[in-house]
């Protein structure tokens, strides 16, 4: 095939061609008419319906039409809902363990958090007869006059039946001095035997070396109490001429003589006669007293200092 | 788009619209719903065109207006313009791209929401702005979570338009 000449291609390339004019792609122009033909229609449809239902929502013709739109949506809604069931109980089922982890950490923390409070309310309210005790002897008239009462916790009970001392929360800055009585809201509990600034040891009244000068608040029998053979008060130097009834109340005597004060004043009570017998070998009574106190479980006791300091 | 075409997105948008109302709605997450009937309509639109999305944006909102007795028109005001743009947005430039229905999603999510605040404002409703906002990333998030499947099943379900069809209006010179 012979390649065309210069000539004839510089002939067609300077040749004027009229072009036609480029019209619009008809189906282009159209269908973009159409587009936008349908859209502005439902825009403005859409506007019509907003407009008619938000000026009259409760009632006319589009009111209806939507009711009855709704009535037919309805089993629908209805299918779909029962066919989601399922999950959503699976949904709900996953995401309350999720939660029940979480809210079980939760509430043992709170659990743990109120058991501490109850111990503590239980222990608080386990004090409470011993504190209500010791309120009413302090403001009965059995209280010793001239005697101030220095209320403490009891910090070390009895550790055993060969200890019969106790540690208090009170010591030399709250006023308790040595050799004080002291009693719980029951009667006499010891005497104070080492005194620190914030605490105090107390002797207690069974203690082999406590020996505290008494009557009996019937009769007016004096003697000493003081803690007998197998470890049970007595009450001592009772002559066997005198009387002692079982049940008889038990206090301490307090001071006779003024030249040597006594280390209890008097009228606390100590116990209750439990039993009596005299024999034949025996000088004295013997006389058995039950302590109204309690001393293994004291929870609070009085220390009686007295208000005029002696020198 | 043929009859047949029609008929399967009429019954697409038909049904995602009934599970938005009576499901989805109350698959409330961080102040969100997913919004199924969005996704759909996006895939369609984007299948289909600009005409096909505004008509069915139209009809899918009278649907979930019927059903949930609300203002009627109102979505169908919204869904309208959603469906059209990602049409056209289809028609241009994103159909054949693989990130366009992602993409389309998480624009007309935020478009949308926006979109419904406003009518609510401007019809005197409430219109919570600060909880509209706030839901809009998890909105977002819970919109493209649907997309890959739901887009699957509308091109499963309209197969895409042969690409002499798309360029059927440019003419060759010569």
């Amino acid at each position: 095939m012979a390649p065309p000449s210069r000539s004839a291609r510089a002939a067609v390339l300077a040749s004027s061609v009229q072009r036609s004019k480029p019209t619009p792609y008809p189906s282009k122009a159209r269908s973009a008419l159409i587009r936008r033909a349908v859209v502005v229609g439902l825009v403005i449809v859409a506007l019509a319906l907003v407009t008619i239902s938000f000026r009259s929502p409760t009632a006319g013709a589009l009111h209806d039409v939507q009711g009855a739109g709704s009535t037919v949506l309805r089993p629908f809604q209805i299918a779909a809902t029962r066919i989601a069931q399922p999950f959503r109980d699976a949904y709900d089922y996953v995401q309350g363990l999720a939660n029940a982890r979480a809210e079980n950490k939760k509430l043992k923390r709170i659990n743990e958090a109120l058991r501490q409070k109850d111990i503590e309310r239980a222990a608080l309210a386990a004090k409470e007869p011993a504190l209500a005790g010791l309120l009413h002897f302090e403001q009965g008239s059995s209280f010793p006059g001239g005697y101030r009462a220095v209320n403490a916790a009891v910090l070390a009970p009895p550790g055993g039946p060969f200890a019969h001392t106790l540690g208090i929360e009170a010591g030399s800055s709250s006023g308790v001095r040595l050799n004080a009585p002291v009693v719980s809201g029951d009667g006499l509990v010891g005497i104070v035997t080492n005194v620190f600034p914030d605490t105090a040891v107390v002797t207690l009244l069974t203690d082999p070396n406590s020996f505290v000068s008494a009557r009996d608040l019937k009769t007016q029998v004096r003697g000493m109490v003081h803690t007998g053979l197998g470890g049970t008060l007595i009450l001592d130097q009772v002559s066997k001429q005198l009387k002692v009834t079982n049940g008889d109340t038990i206090v301490t005597a307090g001071t006779h003589n003024k030249r040597y004060p006594d280390l209890y004043p008097y009228g606390i009570p100590i116990g209750r006669v439990s039993s009596v017998n005299a024999t034949d070998t025996a000088t004295f009574l013997q006389v058995q007293v039950q302590p109204y106190v309690n001393l293994g479980s004291l929870e609070a006791v009085a220390v009686l200092v007295p208000k005029k300091q002696h020198r | 788009m043929t009859l047949g075409d029609g008929v399967k997105a009429a019954a697409l948008l038909f049904v995602a619209a009934v599970a938005q109302v009576s499901v989805f709605a109350q698959a409330h997450a961080f102040g969100a719903v997913p919004d199924v009937l969005l996704v759909s309509l996006v895939g369609i639109a984007l299948l289909r065109g600009s005409v096909a999305g505004a008509v069915g944006g139209f009809f899918a909102g009278l649907i979930v207006d019927t059903a949930s007795l609300g203002t009627l028109g109102l979505t169908s005001l919204v869904l309208t313009l959603a469906g059209y743009w990602i049409g056209r947005y289809g028609e241009t430039t994103g159909r054949d791209r693989a990130h366009a229905p992602f993409l389309s999603v998480a624009v007309v999510t935020v478009l949308y929401q926006l979109g419904l605040l406003v009518v609510h404002f401007v019809l005197g409703e409430s219109a919570p702005a600060g909880a509209v906002v706030r839901s809009l990333l998890p909105a977002i998030v819970f919109n493209l979570i649907l997309t890959a499947p739901i887009y699957a099943l509308v091109r499963r379900l309209l197969r895409p338009t042969p690409r002499d069809e798309l360029t059927a209006e440019v003419q060759l010179l010569g």
